[in-house]
């Protein structure tokens, strides 16, 4: 797994020196730096191109065109200085959009800047300034040529729906300029200005996301997140905040405190986004993801019965590792010269099906506040319960053949997708995003697949695939620019209790090998063997090397 | 921060909301109000609206214009009186149980929006002010027109004179009127402020998941004309076997109410217009839209199966009593509340219909082609039905529901396909069969 991740890096420095043959804009785009063609389902996918765009996790339905809620083509165009968390909302709101089944793609500016100017180059000292000098200019109008270019294609020829937009655009007559070339080919413009007066948090983002600079090297954090934003001052004079009233804008102040929303044209889509980004914030935050323990009735999946005795051995050992785990975490920042803040507070959210309440209750009875959600019990298996997958193929030979297809979108009779599993999970989805405190969600392996994917973008074909053993507890910090997946092991639990839940629905999968536990989530992988035999304590996603090179960028 | 943490942060269950609506007369208040009451109890949330002026009505039934001018000191504390009293009640309406209360008066001055803010804090409220700003004059007077002057306040009058009046008490309030945050010094309220019916809206501290789902709602209102069509699939094999669930075919006499479908909505649009037709994902629903004009656009969704009826799936209710008599009396207690084992209970089916319901209120004209329990929650969202009747209400097959929303409410037109089906209705406590609904039990009560 890290040796895919590594390659993915690899390949982004590769593309990030053009060379002498100067190569097409959508070979560009496709190979800039953010983008992959093809990524393990343990990084975070959010910037992949997807090989099949049609099929996304809660895609409530489509239209004839592909495009959704009746929407045409639109592009969402960032507004905002640097350090005002352009990329954390466009990376948010391309995830949250492609959750819902919007095709959606981000073309971060920066990156054409990097892939025209080259590795280690950088951009003449008054490349922003209104006055620039003419090889500026040329430079300046070249680049942003490129990237549009790219919006057009992907809108006109991927059947795109929304491409994000991600760069300054400071003045208010180059907005309404871009309006209206945006209009020219049909596209209706939504421009979303992340506007920060709090001093405080200007400070806080610069200090977190930019400063890690060589340049700021064994300087007071303070007094480098304040050099930092002077240097954007200075980089960047003009700004115009957005009062252009014959635009449709979203002005979000002060990351999320308050939003401003011009609405000339726009309805469904908009109040949507504006949703989303109400529950959304900064704040960094764990997610763990655990499996329910064992039942007596484990096949059953109308039994609905309680935990057997190893199940409730798991809960106790599982809780007991994750607290413990918390502490160390803990320790260690603080041996590393952290701040000695006391714990965030940890909430445990299980389903109303009784072996995850029951394996709440490990939780619950060290004192930590439980919540029930009826949306997270697991996928209904329908005609499938207690079958084998022999059964299956021999009783529904037509629904196997449909379900090899798309085992995202396929039910069996009686049963649901995962897509339906999906989009009954959609609130949940919000109420985690809007989480403030570290949050252990205990579910059934399917609800965590979708969970997962959401968070990680994983394709709808590897989500019915994705595995997690009972001796894993999966971790998921947020970032700005991707996620990052940990893995936490659970020491001496019975081998038994480990391997995929056998109540699950005994989807047919071409490559069979689910009765073996799996690393983490499977799909795409090298084949388990390899990685399986002891699984390391913890993995760390690479995610923050993919990011190195944004550290002295200014989009 | 609110008083409701627990050491682990706040948590939600715990929280209480008061929505303060704030704006001056005929700006539509009362409209959004009802509308996220009936949303919010719908979706099982305890919410009531507390309307001042019915509060003022009890002591100063029909007052003249100056009653409302703020230099009447008499009017000026009949109406404090009435805020109170409104107020006081909403606190009662909290300490049992209330989660959210919506506190539906002009609130027009920064004095009075302080005051209910510091009340509402003391008993550990988050509260949200609503504020709906419209300065179009023609708007105005077609509210006055359409509203204000069926109000109680005007019973009896001569309208020209009664709409003047009410121009006069809405100058009144205009002179002491401040939009909320307008000087910038309620910034720490949490407000959504909608501006010409929603071509601006401003939306401040958002403090949590339940404050922006009805934020997001608001947002999705709009008050074009529309009506929505409402249809069972025609009748079932398994509705003649007296069986429930299962994904069986139409019956002979289902085709032929399929086949007549087309007819009966084309009398009830009044013309060709197309509509979009919603099916579940079911082939009895599927079928009985098949014959509808190809203009039509058809779209199926999962979330409109039918509830699920877990291991009693298949079965006749003799069976169900036979094999599960304990289930067969819980479900009769709390039918609502009650989960077929490995199934679905009503409470299951208004979660996955929530995202339909959206979808309905940001959409026009749509014709629903659905299941008896489906159909029962759409209606009770529409017309208001509690949780201990919604369930039990008659939807007869063979049969078209029109439903027309209005300013306060929702009208109602049935047209009936006159083709012989079986009833799926079983009254409370009664035998387990099938049987031909009671009067009281149905809907056009």
């Amino acid at each position: 797994m890290i040796h895919l991740g590594l390659s993915c890096h690899i390949l982004g420095s590769v593309a990030e020196n053009p060379g002498t043959n100067d190569p097409s804009t959508a070979d560009l785009a496709a190979n800039a730096p953010r983008y992959r063609r093809k990524s393990s389902t343990f990084i975070d996918g959010i910037h992949d191109v997807p090989e099949d765009a049609d099929r996304a996790p809660a895609q409530l339905y489509s239209t004839m065109s592909g495009r959704l809620f009746h929407s045409g083509r639109i592009a969402i165009v960032m507004v905002g200085l640097p350090a005002r968390g352009k990329t954390h909302i466009s990376v948010s709101m391309a995830r949250y959009l492609q959750w819902l089944g919007v095709k959606t793609r981000i073309f971060h500016l920066g990156d054409y800047r990097r892939a025209t100017v080259g590795q280690g180059g950088d951009v003449p000292e008054d490349y922003f300034y209104p006055n620039a000098s003419p090889a500026s200019v040329v430079l300046r109008q070249k680049i942003l040529k490129k990237c549009r270019e790219d919006i057009y294609a992907w809108l006109n020829h991927e059947n795109g729906q929304v491409a994000i937009y991600d760069a300054v655009n400071p003045t208010a007559s180059g907005r309404r300029s871009l309006a209206k070339e945006f209009a020219k080919h049909d596209v209706q413009t939504l421009f979303l200005e992340s506007y920060v007066d709090d001093e405080k948090l200007l400070r806080e983002n610069a200090r977190n996301v930019k400063i890690s600079s060589p340049d700021f090297a064994e300087m007071d954090p303070d007094e480098a997140a304040k050099l930092y934003l002077r240097r954007i001052e200075t980089k960047i004079p003009t700004f115009e905040t957005m009062n252009e009233k014959e635009l449709n804008y979203i002005k979000m102040i002060n990351a999320g405190e308050k939003f401003f929303y011009n609405n000339i044209s726009f309805n469904y889509l908009s109040h949507r986004i504006v949703f989303y980004l109400t529950n959304t914030h900064i704040k960094t935050r764990a997610t763990y993801f655990v499996r329910a323990g064992p039942a007596t009735e484990d096949e059953s999946y109308k039994a609905d019965a309680p935990l057997s005795g190893e199940g409730v051995k798991y809960s106790q050992l599982m809780a007991e590792t994750l607290i413990k785990h918390r502490e160390q975490e803990r320790d260690s920042l603080i041996a590393n010269g952290g701040q000695k803040v006391p714990l965030r507070p940890l909430s445990v959210w299980c389903s109303t099906r009784a072996r995850t309440l029951q394996t709440a209750d490990a939780f619950k009875d060290r004192g930590f506040k439980v919540r029930q959600r009826s949306q997270m019990s697991q996928i209904n298996p329908g005609v499938c319960e207690r079958l084998s997958e022999r059964a299956i193929r021999r009783l529904y030979p037509d629904e196997v053949e449909k379900h090899e297809l798309d085992p995202y979108h396929h039910r069996y009779p009686r049963a649901e997708s995962y897509h339906d599993l999906a989009v009954r999970l959609e609130p949940i989805i919000l109420e985690l995003e809007r989480e403030q405190n570290d949050l252990v969600i205990i579910a059934h392996e399917s609800v965590l697949r979708v969970l997962y994917a959401y968070l990680m973008h994983c394709s709808t074909m590897d989500i019915p695939k994705l595995k997690f053993p009972r001796n894993e507890i999966i971790e998921i910090i947020p970032a700005a620019y991707q996620n990052e997946a940990k893995r936490i092991h659970i020491p001496g639990l019975d081998p038994r209790t480990v391997p995929s839940s056998p109540e699950d629905i005994r989807i047919p999968v071409p490559d069979s090998r689910s009765d073996t536990p799996g690393p983490l989530p499977g799909g795409g992988l090298p084949p388990a063997a390899e990685t399986f035999d002891k699984p390391p304590e913890k993995v760390v996603n690479t995610a923050a090397e993919a990011v190195m090179d944004k550290i002295t960028d200014v989009d | 921060m609110s008083p409701r943490t627990n050491g682990r942060g706040v948590q939600v269950e715990d929280t209480k909301i008061c929505v303060v609506m704030v704006g001056l007369p005929a700006r539509g208040k009362s409209f959004i109000a009802q509308k996220a009451q009936r949303y919010l109890t719908w979706l099982s949330i305890n919410a009531k609206t507390f309307n001042v002026g019915n509060y003022r009505r009890n002591d100063a039934p029909q007052p003249p214009a100056d009653f409302f001018d703020t230099t009447n000191a008499e009017g000026e504390r009949r109406r404090r009186a009435a805020a109170e009293a409104a107020i006081a009640d909403m606190l009662g309406w909290f300490r049992q149980g209330g989660v959210i209360g919506i506190f539906d008066a002009t609130n027009s001055t920064k004095e009075r929006r302080k005051w209910v803010m510091d009340v509402c804090t003391r008993e550990g409220i988050e509260v949200l002010f609503v504020e709906s700003k419209c300065d179009d004059e023609e708007m105005i007077m077609a509210n006055i027109r359409d509203v204000k002057l069926t109000s109680p306040d005007y019973k009896g009058q001569d309208p020209e004179k009664a709409a003047l009046d009410f121009r006069n008490r809405i100058k009144h309030y205009e002179k002491v009127y401040k939009s909320i945050d307008e000087d910038g010094d309620e910034n720490d309220y949490t407000y959504l402020k909608i501006m010409d019916v929603g071509k601006q809206v401003i939306i401040n501290h958002i403090r949590d998941y339940l404050q922006s789902r009805v934020v997001y709602y608001l947002m999705n209102l709009h008050i074009r004309p529309r009506s929505v069509w409402l249809s069972r699939h025609g009748e079932s094999l398994y509705n003649l076997y007296g069986r429930i669930g299962g994904d069986a075919e139409l019956s002979p006499r289902g085709v032929q109410y399929a086949k007549k479908l087309p007819e009966l909505v084309r009398q009830s649009v009044g013309g060709d217009r197309p509509l979009t037709v919603w099916t579940s994902t079911l082939k009895r629903t599927i079928s009985t839209a098949k014959y509808l004009p190809e203009t039509y656009n058809q779209l199926q969704w999962k979330a409109l199966d039918e509830l699920d009826a877990g291991v009693c799936d298949g079965m006749t209710y003799q069976e169900i009593k036979d094999v599960y008599p304990e289930d067969f009396q819980a479900r009769d207690e709390d039918k609502y509340n009650y989960r077929y084992r490995g199934g679905e209970s009503y409470r299951d089916v208004v979660i996955r219909l929530e995202p339909i319901i959206m979808e309905l209120e940001r959409s026009e004209d749509i014709l629903i082609v659905t299941h008896q329990a489906i159909l029962r929650c759409i209606y009770a969202y529409f017309m208001k039905k509690d949780q201990s009747r919604s369930p039990w209400m008659n939807v007869p097959l063979h049969c078209l529901i029109k439903l027309t929303p209005r300013a306060y409410g929702t009208e109602e037109e049935r047209y009936q396909a006159d083709i012989p089906a079986v009833s799926t209705w079983r009254g409370k406590g009664s035998t387990a069969k099938h049987e031909d609904p009671i009067p009281e039990a149905g809907m056009a009560h």
